[in-house]
């Protein structure tokens, strides 16, 4: 990584990547579940306080459609009030989470991303664009998907953060 | 669920209508492969919100939101995330009275406890 990445982002985006929030086997098959159990690191790290809320509003965009983007990978994601500071989880299902992909196909890696409302750097917009970026490329998928720990995770989306 | 609670909702959805509506930022989510199909289910998981709050809490947020933009902001540290200003002690103890909804006294936004 350059030492300058320009003015822009003053928070690299593997910075809110955390081992902490990192679910290495789900326990859950449904969405919701899914989606309940992916909150539950942010509540034991008191990123976050209100989980009601929170799920309320990833229910509702799931509601807007699906965030599976198919090939096994679901990203779930939405911005609420009750959120302090854009959170990822990352989990991984060895049976796969039926997440009404457009392809069907069961997701396997999730990337749950919570932001609040107001995001000057529109650091959102750009972590989701490099994610949807990182998980469209067959190369990296499969990279990601055989990753056998967090840290190798983390590597790839160091690869592909856009730099400046 | 208590009134803030309640105006919370309303504003998150508020938000994700306005993303996948808004010019600005319209075309943003499927451009990025997500599937929007569901805009009417939305509006009406708002209107079903909406009848749970008062007319009043209600006809003061859309007054609030339009105004600035967004009515609910969280308070954090004794800060109104809204305007920047302090928050008065006096105003957070009436808090505890109850169901009423808590108002930044400078700049008027509905006060979320974060
Ligand atoms: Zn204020």
């Amino acid at each position: 990584m350059s030492p300058n990445r320009g003015v822009v982002l003053n928070r690299r985006l593997i910075d809110y990547f955390d081992e902490a929030h990192y679910i290495p086997s789900l326990k859950s098959t449904t969405k919701d579940a899914v989606l309940d159990e992916m909150l539950q690191p942010l509540l034991r790290s008191g990123r976050i306080r209100d989980r009601e809320i929170i799920m309320d509003m990833l229910v509702r965009r799931e509601q807007l459609g699906s965030t599976a983007i198919g090939k096994g990978v679901a990203i779930p994601h939405g911005r609420s009030v009750a959120v302090p500071e854009m959170q990822v989880v990352l989990g991984r299902s060895e049976v796969g989470v039926d997440f009404d992909a457009p392809d069907g196909k069961p997701a396997t890696l999730c990337f749950l991303i919570v932001a609040p409302p107001q995001d000057k750097q529109n650091h959102y917009l750009l972590l989701l664009g490099t994610i949807v970026r990182l998980v469209k490329d067959k190369k990296s998928r499969d990279r990601l998907h055989k990753a056998a720990s967090f840290d190798e995770i983390r590597m790839l989306i160091q690869e592909v953060e856009p730099s400046g | 669920m208590d009134k803030t609670e309640l105006l919370a909702r309303i504003q998150d959805l508020d938000l994700m209508i306005h993303e996948v509506t808004d010019p600005a930022s319209k075309g943003q989510e499927e451009g990025l492969g997500f599937a929007v199909i569901g805009l009417e289910r939305l509006k009406e998981a708002r209107r079903k919100l909406e009848e749970q709050v008062d007319r009043r809490s209600l006809s003061l947020y859309e007054r609030v939101r339009s105004k600035y933009g967004r009515a609910v902001v969280p308070f954090q540290g004794k800060l109104c995330l809204g305007c920047f200003m302090t928050v008065p002690t006096s105003t957070l103890s009436r808090r505890k009275e109850g169901d009423e909804l808590l108002l930044c006294e400078n700049c008027g936004r509905i006060l979320y406890w974060l």
